[in-house]
């Protein structure tokens, strides 16, 4: 199966000349997502492989979406092919966690609440590429996209927090525990919600509103990533 | 006059939440780091953050203590901003947009109650328990363990378990319960939960008992916060829709 990942990387890559490609690479990451869930009999969202694949599925999900109604939506579309192979490419570094879940992760508050998390770590990843494109082009289009887009993504993050709290509760006996990882959750939530709220002031609009979804994106990936290989912390993968 | 004056430009400002949070994610931030390297902090899951920070030196808390001053500045700087916002905006036609991010706020409030609450006045505690064990409660309850059980997969490995408790309140038997994984048992505003089992060379359940003081709190701030989010990105969306 491993074989649709290839499928995809290589209907990505084309994409870049083609872009019906693009469609047919999201359709391989869709095949290969469902038959791991198949054979796994559950969401396949734990350990870095398939969390980086998922989280590429969400980015090239949300780039169709957000691209679609727009008049130029090759070129806003394939830049966020770039990041989903770069997650695909990561997710390919990690051999697949094949193990049975232990039964404190078999819930619907845990599974939600990283599906959520990833949705909202795709629509950052999809600001900052945006971001990146109004520095470089001064495209206006991609700087409001790049608003909306971590306006859903923090409302996608606050939900995953709030399941994530009713998920420790039931399994640890309290909605926060005082580890790294929790910390960086606040970390990072705490910045796009310093962001929602610069916006509001028109100095903040363009430049250093694009700056500041790279730097978010920046600690979306520390805290996705870097938490759990720099530090200690028992809320890792 | 002159100072209240500056004062309450200094809480209704939209400056002021910028700084505040900038200065509450650099101290999160160096907190971030400091903890993974102390071994004091291995306390904090058992022990109330205000007692933990009571009985730990500067050195470890001064970003605690940091963090704490600057949210109690951004309490009183989020509560004065939603209250002029719905003075000024009170005639507005859109009083659903008003609204919304305002109830974010409260929401956000009680999230900030809730830990408060959590931190003062939470317990954990954790114990082996085997068959016939009796735990008392800090509420005199007494629960007695009465039985421990496994699902083992055809391969061996424990796929699921269980522990029935009875509660005792003042000798008086009460109907038995069961616990499991994500499925604890409640009494009193205490939590009965099974961490993990053994059954080699007895049965053995890990129980750990819990009270969250803020988690109530903790879920109406949740709910609030979302629904307040959700109304105002569909507000937002629809506003847009018309305007196409």
């Amino acid at each position: 199966m491993i074989l649709l990942i290839y499928l995809a990387v290589i209907s990505y890559s084309i994409g870049f000349y083609r872009s019906a490609f693009v469609y047919a690479g999201l359709l391989f990451q869709i095949g290969y997502m469902a038959h791991r869930g198949m054979t796994l009999g559950r969401l396949p969202i734990i350990g870095p492989h398939d969390t980086l694949f998922f989280m590429s599925l969400s980015t090239m999900l949300f780039a169709g979406a957000i691209s679609f109604r727009q008049k130029d939506r090759r070129g806003i579309l394939l830049p966020q092919v770039g990041l989903t192979l770069l997650f695909i490419g990561l997710s390919l570094l990690y051999k697949p966690h094949n193990a049975p879940l232990p039964p404190v992760l078999r819930t619907f508050w845990f599974e939600s609440h990283v599906a959520l998390s990833f949705f909202a770590y795709a629509l950052f990843g999809i600001a900052a590429v945006l971001g990146l494109m109004f520095l470089i082009k001064k495209d206006q289009q991609a700087e409001l996209l790049q608003y909306k887009a971590i306006l859903v993504g923090y409302c996608f993050f606050s939900t995953a927090m709030v399941f994530g709290g009713i998920w420790a509760f039931y399994a640890w006996g309290t909605y926060w525990l005082w580890t790294p990882k929790e910390l960086w959750t606040v970390i990072l939530w705490l910045f796009y919600s310093l962001y929602l709220h610069a916006r509001l002031r028109p100095w903040w609009l363009g430049r250093p509103s694009a700056y500041l979804s790279i730097a978010g994106f920046l600690i979306v990936m520390f805290t996705y990533l870097g938490v759990s290989l720099f530090m200690k912390s028992s809320h890792s993968f | 006059m002159k100072l209240l004056k500056i004062i309450m430009n200094f809480f209704v400002s939209l400056r002021t939440t910028l700084w505040l949070s900038s200065g509450l994610l650099l101290l999160l931030f160096l907190g971030s780091f400091i903890m993974p390297l102390r071994e004091e902090f291995q306390a904090l899951h058992t022990t109330p953050l205000f007692a933990w920070m009571a009985d730990n030196g500067l050195g470890v808390t001064w970003w605690l203590y940091g963090s704490i001053i600057v949210l109690t500045l951004l309490v009183l700087n989020t509560l004065a901003c939603s209250i002029e916002s719905l003075i000024k905006k009170r005639s507005s036609r859109t009083w659903l947009l008003t609204i919304s991010p305002q109830v974010i706020h409260i929401g956000f409030l009680f999230i900030l109650l809730a830990h408060c609450l959590s931190s003062y006045d939470s317990f954990q505690g954790m114990t082996q328990a085997s068959r016939g064990t009796a735990l008392e409660l800090p509420n005199g309850v007494v629960a007695v363990i009465e039985d421990i059980r496994a699902d083992a997969d055809p391969a061996g490995y424990i796929k699921d378990w269980s522990v029935a408790v009875r509660y005792y309140r003042q000798g008086k038997a009460l109907p038995v319960e069961t616990l499991q994984p994500n499925s604890p048992s409640f009494i009193d505003g205490f939590g009965l939960y099974i961490k993990t089992v053994r059954f080699e060379p007895f049965p053995v359940a890990l129980i750990q008992l819990s009270r969250d003081s803020g988690a109530p709190w903790a879920l109406l701030g949740g709910i609030l916060f979302l629904a307040g989010m959700t109304t105002l990105l569909l507000l937002k969306i629809r506003r847009e829709a018309d305007q196409d």
